[in-house]
């Protein structure tokens, strides 16, 4: 599994395109699939999102991380920084923040890889 | 010898600071001290305290409560120290009755400077809470202005600087590099 994380914006996936020759269709969003799906997907962008959705409807996302390391090793995983702001007035979007800041810190103790993209700019900050 | 850890919320940095700390007062045989700095508000502060706590069981820390005027704030012997943090704190001052309102940055870097002083070696947890672009009412922006210079303040002082993403450290400034 690689991971790629970054800031809103700063060009994530057009990063993973060029650095391991993915095309557009083989991306599923995490703003819309489901576990299964991401589950067997080749890549996927927005797992911030993911974990929002999941968290909004009230799924348990403990043990999210194993579940997709498990059923899809070789996933390539982009999601967003959320954490590096104030602390947000609204309880949903404290827990939101905290659950994706946690569950990257998961993935990437697991991870093959993980790249960092700032202003389209990727550093690669776990070496394989 | 100083060493800053910053990092998002959730990052991991708190566990990497602990970790830091705990292997050097392993190497040196010094006690260790967790002074912690956030009053466990309502519920959601108290599971926010009691997660760290669980981190930190049975690494060996001594648990001192400071919330404002670290200054005074004595050591039972000189050991390595890991303060957590500099975001609470700085609201601490900022915003409670008995902080220094106007002088909290002055009082939040004399009190770092004084527990260096007292320490072996000192690790210090702080925030980013400075990159959502978000423009926030004049209160907060004070406080993230506060923060920002004495996290700046506390960088140029410290041996070691470093950011956790993910839980993976990204060292921004080590001991001989400028």
């Amino acid at each position: 599994m690689i991971l790629i994380i970054g800031g809103a914006f700063q060009g994530k996936k057009e990063y993973a395109k060029k650095t391991f020759g993915l095309k557009e269709e083989e991306f599923v969003d995490g703003a819309c699939c489901g576990e299964e799906e991401l589950c067997q997907a080749k890549a996927v962008f927005h797992l911030h999102e993911f974990v929002r959705r999941n968290l909004k409807e009230g799924r348990d996302i403990g043990g999210m991380a194993e579940r997709i390391l498990q059923k899809n090793p070789s996933v390539i995983l982009l999601c967003n920084e959320l954490g590096s702001g104030v602390v947000p007035v609204e309880a949903f979007d404290r827990e939101w923040r905290e659950a994706t800041g946690r569950l990257c810190c998961r993935l990437a103790a697991e991870a093959e890889e993980v790249h960092r993209v700032v202003c389209g700019i990727g550093m690669v900050i776990k070496h394989g | 010898m100083l060493t800053v850890v910053t990092g998002g919320s959730g990052s991991g940095k708190s566990e990497y600071a602990e970790n830091t700390a705990v292997r050097l007062a392993k190497e040196e045989g010094l006690p260790l001290y967790y002074i912690a700095t956030m009053r466990p508000f309502g519920e959601e502060g108290k599971r926010r305290v009691e997660r760290h706590r669980k981190l930190r069981a049975g690494k060996g820390f001594e648990t001192i409560e400071c919330y404002v005027n670290l200054e005074n704030q004595e050591l039972p012997e000189r050991g390595v120290v890991l303060l957590e943090c500099l975001s609470n704190l700085t609201a601490n001052e900022m915003f409670e009755t008995e902080g220094a309102g106007e002088g909290t940055e002055e009082r939040v870097l004399s009190g770092v400077k004084a527990l260096l002083e007292k320490s072996a070696h000192l690790v210090i947890v702080t925030n980013d809470i400075f990159s959502d672009g978000i423009t926030y009412d004049e209160v907060t922006a004070l406080y993230q202005e506060r923060l920002g210079h004495i996290n700046r303040e506390l960088a140029f002082l410290a041996d070691q600087v470093a950011e956790v993403v993910c839980g993976i450290p990204l060292q921004l400034k080590s001991k001989g590099s400028k």
